[in-house]
């Protein structure tokens, strides 16, 4: 593995949630990083942020690691879920509370919920 | 016209070749991010694809999205700043 892919594989396994993000959580620097950091922060999902922009080994090295061209990317238990469409998606189908209830990741049901009204 | 083409065509006849879809919307959405990350003058950076194919049954979310990534090949999508995917049969 090459060093940045070394590096994702132990930051996606050390931290149950994490999102590769251009900015950081409190301050996207992307509509669509800022559309899926608002989700989960809204969600009350605790998770890792990793701002690609400040780290040029990992703003290339996180494609290649998951075959995937676009930022966002988001990560539970190790495992790659979506990008911003996919999240967005997922977060009004109510798949995404089904993926973090199998994975045991907490997040608040109540918020899911209001933001599926907010969109219906 | 190949050297002529636009990144907007391109997107379209590629993914027509590829998917044979029943639905394809390509919407040229760079204006409305004027100003942000990877706005160039003259757009065509900011895609918003809308499509409609039998090509994505039993697929996915993923990978119908990687199926598209793949119909529009390396070179394109690295050309194309942001792309944003409705995918369904």
């Amino acid at each position: 593995m090459t060093d940045a892919a070394t590096r994702i594989q132990e930051t996606i396994s050390t931290n149950d949630v994490v999102l590769y993000m251009k900015g950081n959580k409190t301050m996207p620097q992307c509509g669509f990083s800022s559309r899926v950091a608002g989700v989960l922060n809204y969600m009350g999902i605790d998770f890792a942020d990793v701002n690609v922009l400040a780290d040029e080994e990992l703003r290339q090295g996180i494609k290649d690691f998951s075959d995937w061209p676009t930022i966002p990317q988001l990560y539970v238990k190790g495992e790659f879920v979506g990008g911003c469409d996919i999240i967005t998606e997922m977060t009004l189908s109510g798949e995404l509370d089904q993926l973090l209830d199998s994975k045991g990741v907490a997040y608040d049901k109540d918020a899911a919920e209001k933001i599926r009204e907010a969109n219906a | 016209m190949a050297n002529t083409a636009t990144v907007t065509d391109l997107i379209r006849s590629r993914l027509n070749a590829a998917l044979s879809p029943r639905e394809l919307d390509v919407v040229d959405d760079s204006e409305s991010h004027r100003g942000h990350a990877g706005y160039q003058e003259g757009g065509e950076s900011h895609f918003n694809v809308r499509i409609r194919a039998d090509a994505f049954e039993g697929q996915t979310r993923i990978a119908r999205h990687r199926t598209v990534h793949a119909a529009l090949g390396k070179d394109l999508v690295a050309r194309i700043h942001a792309l944003s995917l409705d995918l369904d049969t």
